[in-house]
């Protein structure tokens, strides 16, 4: 998205000046127009090409920058117990060697995984039968949108009541969350099936079974693919919420721990890792797409 | 959403009564399953929908709810502005300056899918109990959306519009002011959709550990108590809100969407 705007600007320039003197703006540029042209290298320098090591070294600086804001603030307004750049990256080995980070990070990571596989099974099934039956449509729509508008970790305290102070609860939110992106987006996928296909499968008595499985299911699956990008970052949500008012083994839980009793620096790198797993499923996601499906630019956020 | 792809409309008419006629089973269904699950559970798993709402009404007339309510929607309505106006200035910065685009960002992609509830145990720790930590929190799930919203818009500027001012030596002001501002609004728009929305997970994320009162903390005091019925309640009540929020964020889009171009 960054890269190619500079790039369409340089070509609409250059078409423009191809054609030079059918428009007054080009031919005030190329002529004698000093003002526009002075200022046009002026934001050329400003706007102008960076190399891709610049562009790295342009990022870790500004990375830099971010981090030394942060230490300094922290050694300057806050009590010493918060945590620092520093603080977090010392805190690394000792992390590492904790084994109950490892377990907490397995549970987390692991419920995750599991939520968003049943999610995206029962998801994608209710959202087959949502595109393709609109009576079941009207019924259920209403649902899965009013559901899709809230924010789920309300029902959190509900969940405990059912479920307890389990894993199960945990598990029974990260569906929940998951779930509702998926069926959204495979029932817009299995709607925009194109009527002649339709039309082919009818002249040729094609079971509607048949018909799911070959027509309306290869064309969701961009959709099944975006809505499990929707899904992943409301499914970290959710576990983390539930971890944190069930206080179960996992990651959230092991924030939660070490900030109350004050090893701040710990909680740091658990966040590390879980903002680190969000990126890797979504570059997981795009990668999947890219080689997959290589026609399909997904739209995000519906 | 009505107009079903493969589906002949030959009689519209026909078809609309029948889809009225879904809906509206669809709403009766939804309330008989309720009440019928309500009455074969346990009074502690689920009540009916009737029960739910006579302890709505109660949680009004006692005036827990309106209280909770003006509680939370404090911080909401302070966060959500504060990430409107600093989402919206540094999306059109960041579209403006290649350089500062370039270092900031992979930083704000990577930010974007931080689950921000993550930071929630680091601000108790930091400014404890108090309206800011929730102002802060929801100004961090509700700025993103509105910044690359914002900076997709500044960025898709046909550069023509920006070479008119040029060669008018229109100043940087004048240019955000006449130029970049008017054609971003309904991209900020669509941030400002997706924000009220996240900004509201935001409030009942913060509600649940940063506050003593509010929409979240209701619920959760409700949970220990065991009282199912005025959980239902609660969560009845946010529903509403989510759809009311969803349809002003709908209302404002396709009311800015009118000039939109691109």
């Amino acid at each position: 998205m960054s890269a190619d705007a500079p790039d369409i600007r340089a070509e609409a320039r250059q078409v423009r000046q191809a054609g030079a003197g059918t428009r007054a703006i080009p031919a005030e540029r190329s002529g004698k127009g000093r003002g526009p042209a002075r200022k046009d290298a002026d934001s050329a320098r400003v706007e102008g090409r960076v190399s891709p090591w610049q562009a790295t070294a342009l990022r870790v600086g500004a990375g830099i920058v971010l981090l030394a804001i942060w230490q300094v603030g922290a050694e300057l307004f806050a009590p010493s117990y918060i945590a620092t750049p520093i603080g977090a990256i010392g805190a690394i080995p000792g992390v590492l060697g904790d084994s109950s980070f490892w377990s907490s990070t397995g549970a987390t990571l692991l419920a995750i995984v599991e939520g968003l596989a049943i999610a995206v099974v029962a998801g994608t099934i209710i959202g087959l039968a949502m595109g393709r039956l609109p009576d079941l449509n009207r019924i259920l729509g209403m649902y899965v949108g009013a559901f899709y508008a809230i924010p789920l970790i309300a029902i959190v305290p509900l969940i405990t009541v059912w479920f307890g102070y389990t894993p199960q609860a945990r598990l029974a939110m990260i569906v929940l969350e998951a779930v509702l992106p998926i069926i959204y987006n495979v029932a817009e996928g299995s709607r925009q099936v194109s009527s002649v296909y339709l039309d082919v499968t009818r002249i040729h008595h094609v079971p509607w079974w048949r018909v799911w499985g070959g027509v309306v299911f290869p064309n969701a699956t961009p959709y099944v693919l975006a809505g499990i990008d929707l899904a992943l970052g409301r499914a970290v949500i959710g576990a983390v919420v539930a971890e944190y008012v069930t206080a179960i083994n996992g990651l959230g839980y092991y924030i939660i721990f070490n900030v109350r009793s004050f090893p701040e620096n710990q909680g740091v790198v658990a966040l590390v890792v879980i903002v680190l797993f969000a990126l890797a499923v979504r570059a997981l996601v795009n990668l999947t797409v890219a080689r997959v499906m290589p026609w399909y630019r997904p739209a995000k956020e519906a | 959403m009505s107009a079903v792809a493969g589906t002949p409309q030959r009689q519209p008419g026909r078809v609309r009564v029948r889809a009225l006629a879904g809906y509206a089973f669809g709403l009766v269904l939804g309330a008989v399953v309720w009440q019928v699950v309500g009455y074969s559970t346990p009074q502690q798993v689920f009540v009916p929908l009737t029960t739910t709402l006579q302890r709505l009404g109660q949680l009004i007339s006692s005036g827990e709810l309106g209280s909770a309510l003006w509680t939370s929607f404090q911080s909401y309505l302070v966060g959500l502005a504060l990430a409107l106006v600093v989402g919206a200035f540094a999306g059109i910065l960041l579209a403006r300056r290649r350089l500062l685009r370039v270092a900031f960002e992979p930083y704000v992609i990577a930010l974007y899918a931080t689950p921000m509830v993550g930071i929630i145990p680091f601000l108790l720790a930091l400014l404890g109990f108090a309206f800011w930590p929730k102002v802060v929190v929801i100004f961090l799930f509700a700025f993103f959306p509105v910044l690359l919203n914002t900076q997709r818009g500044a960025q898709s500027i046909p550069p023509e519009l920006l070479d008119v001012a040029r060669v008018y030596r229109t100043k940087e002001l004048g240019i955000w002011r006449h130029v970049i501002i008017p054609y971003t609004l309904p991209f900020l728009m669509t941030g400002v959709r997706q924000s009220l929305a996240r900004g509201l997970v935001g409030m009942i994320a913060s509600d649940f550990f940063l506050s003593a009162d509010g929409l979240g903390s209701l619920l959760i005091t409700s949970s220990e108590r065991f009282d199912t019925a005025a959980m239902l309640a609660i969560t009845l009540v946010i529903t509403a809100i989510g759809l009311a929020l969803i349809g002003i964020g709908r209302f404002l889009e396709s009311r800015f969407a009118r000039w939109r171009t691109a």
